[in-house]
């Protein structure tokens, strides 16, 4: 009796370590983005789909829980997916920038998302995108770099973490 | 000095300014009961506020705040923003579902534009949710202008046909039409500044902006020449730098800007005029977005021609603006976006 309440214990024990070690990795390849940042929205939302790195974040992002708004990036062009571009350097406006992307949706902007947690410049984005940020999102903009940009304002709709695409 | 006698100065000093604050109480207090005597007879003050059953309901006042009633009583909804047609037959105002919270700054977005009797009687949904965003009247009544991602949409409310498209031009809320029809005021982004409230011609789509830097809610004087709005000017050092909104006047142009109320302590939203642009309406609340989110602020009147007003000790204010007038603020019940006619406006349920 008692051996085999001992053999059920340990084949539970066994059965729980493989969930959590599976689950782990599981939860651990969700968060993580795959090198490329391709995901089944990224690559169909929006008419452009590019690869960028993020070169500049102007000033501080407004702290500030009761105003929504779109704050413009700066990025460099890496390679182009999707869609007609061939600019080197693109303005991106984010929506609510502080939020994790998975988080940011809400009932004036539902559309967006990604996996990326937070903006560090420096880092590369796989970003579908759309054009001009007007006719696509309507609510506050924080563009330091009017009079600057000689192109579009894009719009981001899905914005995963990547890596530098291979040559 | 000793203690005795310390103590028989101090007894002195609160004997001799305590008349002295009384008097000037008694004062102010005369000042607001002629001014609640002055427009106790002139129309209704229409809002949305909080009802016994917890939901947002259309209520109506007298400018004094007497004889209040609740015009929809409708538990399974929220209502809010109601405005009065130009010929004052009608209401527009916004209806969402239970349960929803209202956002200070995306009411014109959310649940359904309804335009009933001026007593909020017939209610009728003009579209389905979240259609006819920021849905205003036209001058006649017969056309709502409304604000959509496209642009600036003319509809006629009685075949609901987009009549006229004209581009937004970077306004994204709290859109209204002037009553003579020749503009439009909203928010926007202009020349890479947010939060500019800012003037579009309604038949070339020319824009002017208003003013720069943290302003919103603005709304039309009955003259079409000037608009009302509300503004946290920047470099206030009080509420730890992030200062207090305060409520604006501005010309077409852009030029005149002058403040017509504001207090340390409170944000002042929801301006509006009187139909014969003599009185000022608005909310004072303690925090900062005009309260939608919550049961609203409270509901003042002053009278235009005290403007400018500050309230409170408000000492940083005063040092910016030392011809304040000081006149009688007449505080009633909590509300949102309050709206003034002097048309009669019947029973209610």
């Amino acid at each position: 009796m008692n051996l085999r309440a001992d053999r059920k214990s340990t084949v539970f024990s066994s059965a729980i370590l493989t969930a959590v070690v599976v689950s782990g990795l599981l939860l651990t390849s969700c968060s993580q983005t795959n090198e490329t940042g391709e995901d089944e929205k990224v690559t169909a939302l929006g008419s452009l789909e590019v690869t960028a790195e993020l070169s500049e974040i102007r000033g501080e992002f407004v702290d500030r829980a009761d105003y929504d708004y779109a704050f413009v990036m700066k990025y460099r062009m890496l390679q182009v997916h999707r869609g007609d571009l061939s600019a080197e350097t693109l303005y991106v406006g984010h929506y609510n920038p502080l939020k994790p992307r998975d988080r940011v949706a809400d009932a004036r902007v539902p559309e967006v998302g990604g996996n990326l947690k937070r903006f560090r410049v420096g880092d590369v984005h796989r970003m579908a995108l759309e054009a001009p940020i007007d006719e696509y999102y309507m609510g506050g903009i924080i563009n330091r770099y009017f009079g600057e940009e000689t192109g579009p304002i894009y719009w981001a709709i899905w914005t995963n973490l990547a890596s530098k695409p291979k040559p | 000095m000793t203690l005795i006698n310390k103590h028989f100065v101090c007894v002195g000093l609160i004997t001799l300014l305590l008349p002295i604050a009384w008097g000037a109480d008694q004062k102010t207090n005369q000042a607001v009961d002629r001014l609640a005597k002055e427009v106790q007879g002139k129309g209704w003050i229409v809002y949305g506020a909080r009802s016994e059953n917890g939901s947002w309901d259309l209520f109506a006042c007298r400018p004094d705040g007497s004889q209040k009633r609740n015009l929809t009583n409708t538990p399974d909804s929220e209502e809010g923003a109601p405005r009065f047609s130009p010929d004052n037959s009608k209401l527009l105002y916004r209806r969402m579902e239970r349960g929803a919270t209202i956002d200070h700054d995306k009411w014109g977005f959310q649940g359904e534009s309804i335009v009933a009797e001026k007593d909020a009687s017939n209610p009728v949904a003009v579209g389905k949710d979240g259609e006819y965003p920021w849905a205003s009247w036209s001058p006649d009544g017969s056309q709502i202008a409304c604000l959509t991602k496209k642009g600036i949409q003319i509809v006629d409310l009685a075949t609901k046909e987009i009549v006229r498209e004209i581009p937004r031009q970077g306004i994204y809320q709290q859109f209204f039409w002037s009553p003579d029809g020749k503009w439009f005021c909203g928010v926007a982004n202009h020349l890479g500044e947010s939060w500019t409230v800012v003037r579009m011609n309604a038949e070339t789509g020319e824009l002017n902006p208003l003013r720069k830097f943290q302003n919103c809610t603005p709304d039309w004087f009955p003259d079409s020449m000037r608009i009302i709005f509300s503004s946290r000017p920047a470099g206030q050092k009080v509420n730890d730098g992030y200062g207090y909104t305060q409520l604006w006047m501005v010309d077409g142009d852009g030029s005149n800007a002058r403040l017509i109320y504001g207090e340390e302590e409170y944000h002042i939203y929801g301006g509006a005029l009187s139909p014969d642009g003599q009185y000022v309406v608005f909310t004072k609340g303690l925090k900062d977005g005009s309260g939608a989110e919550k049961a609203g602020a409270p509901i003042a009147i002053m009278r235009l021609s005290d403007a400018p007003s500050i309230g409170g000790e408000s000492k940083e204010l005063r040092g910016i603006h030392p011809q304040t007038k000081d006149g009688p603020v007449l505080v009633l019940s909590d509300g949102w976006e309050p709206c003034w006619t002097y048309a009669e406006i019947g029973n209610a349920k």
